[in-house]
């Protein structure tokens, strides 16, 4: 974001007056044809204290849990920023936003997959909450989620599992982005009443287990 | 066929329904949901929120949506009721002392304009219990024959050895579709 507010600022040439932040809309992301340069929104465009608390992948064919990361209980957390406040990186506003994956080549032969999130809401009931997932390798649209959770309570503990075939890719592709190692990305992103509060990103490596 | 059938076929594109599952704490909802999605059911605390499960099933994109049931949560069900096709409302058949609640919680939703159109299946839980009330009983204690407004039906299961929840959700699905998507 600090990005795109100096380039403005450079075109306008001379000090402005804090300038009126688009709103970003689902229309907006939906029509982007790559991964985005910068993140579209501040990290504390999230006025509604929205926090994922846990992914979770497993494959429907055998059961197994493929993947899972949970953050640690709030007062874990707590000990842990305390623990770390002379640690620099901890002042990256963007430390958390960001998630790399690597996986195995197995991973592309699934068929079927759940994808579980978890996520916690503060004190504001929140409505119209709505997810736009991007999937993409380099230029390419992979998969698009577009998911409408609605109303949450507040102060509430919610999952939602997708459970959904894997897009079935021409092996051509698959070779590609085995070979190729975070050049599949994805664009996370979260609106409340349309209007963007959370960005986050991913990328992904498939050669896991692969001697280079 | 008219007006009403170009209504009924709006949805019919993606073959979408949505799905509530309700009733008070602890009847099993989390389990009956997570049981049906093959996932494992030995760890499930009290849903604080809602689970929703997006699936295909018979041919259909299921949204399922799970809400907490406990009594402080009950009065945001209201906001999940928008474009609701089937609503399953799970009992604790053995849970005697609380059918009373059971019954005037599932009238209160009945009454409810939102969920005029939603087809019911009433889910009698934990069969596999030691006292748990059998159809015949339960049905006459929440006074089912009395539903004029809505498809329903009773369907005793278990969901921790998942016998009939398949056979619950057949019915709630073709039940749906044979409403919505009458074109086929």
């Amino acid at each position: 974001m600090s990005v795109l507010r100096e380039k403005v600022d450079s075109i306008n040439n001379k000090r402005l007056p804090q300038l009126e932040p688009k709103v970003i809309t689902p229309e907006d992301v939906l029509k982007l044809a790559k991964i985005t340069d910068t993140y579209l929104c501040d990290p504390d465009a999230n006025i509604f204290d929205i926090d994922f608390t846990r992914f979770k992948l497993r494959d429907l064919e055998s059961g197994a849990i493929l993947f899972e990361i949970a953050k640690p209980l709030p007062d874990n957390i707590e000990d842990n920023v305390d623990k770390n406040t002379e640690n620099e990186e901890i002042v990256d506003p963007n430390a958390g936003r960001f998630v790399r994956y690597q996986f195995t080549p197995q991973f592309l032969k699934l068929e079927t997959v759940g994808a579980t999130v978890e996520f916690t809401v503060g004190c504001k009931p929140v409505n119209n909450f709505r997810m736009i997932e991007r999937h993409f390798f380099r230029d390419k649209l992979l998969k698009t989620f577009d998911f409408e959770f609605g109303f949450c309570i507040p102060y509430s503990r919610n999952t939602c599992e997708h459970i959904y075939e894997f897009p079935s890719l021409p092996s051509d592709l698959i070779e590609e982005m085995i070979n190729n190692p975070f050049d599949t990305r994805s664009d996370s992103f979260y609106f409340v009443d349309n209007c963007l509060i959370m960005h986050n990103k991913a990328d992904y490596a498939y050669n896991g287990g692969l001697s280079t | 066929m008219g007006f009403l059938t170009v209504l009924k076929k709006m949805k019919q594109k993606e073959k979408e329904m949505r799905i509530l599952l309700l009733g008070l704490d602890n009847a099993g909802k989390t389990t009956i949901l997570k049981r049906f999605n093959g996932e494992p059911i030995n760890t499930i605390s009290p849903t604080l929120g809602f689970n929703i499960k997006t699936l295909e099933h018979n041919g259909f994109k299921l949204n399922m949506w799970d809400v907490g049931g406990q009594k402080s949560l009950r009065s945001y069900w209201r906001n999940y009721f928008e474009c609701t096709d089937g609503l399953i409302w799970v009992v604790d058949s053995a849970d005697k002392r609380r059918l009373e609640d059971c019954k005037a919680e599932l009238n209160t939703l009945l009454k409810e304009e939102r969920l005029a159109g939603a087809t019911l299946l009433v889910f009698a839980n934990k069969q596999d219990l030691p006292g748990a009330l059998g159809l015949d009983e339960l049905r006459s204690v929440l006074e089912l024959d009395d539903i004029k407004t809505h498809h329903w039906r009773i369907i005793s299961c278990s969901a921790v050895t998942g016998e009939n929840l398949l056979a619950g959700m057949d019915w709630v699905v073709s039940d749906i579709a044979a409403r919505i998507f009458t074109l086929d």
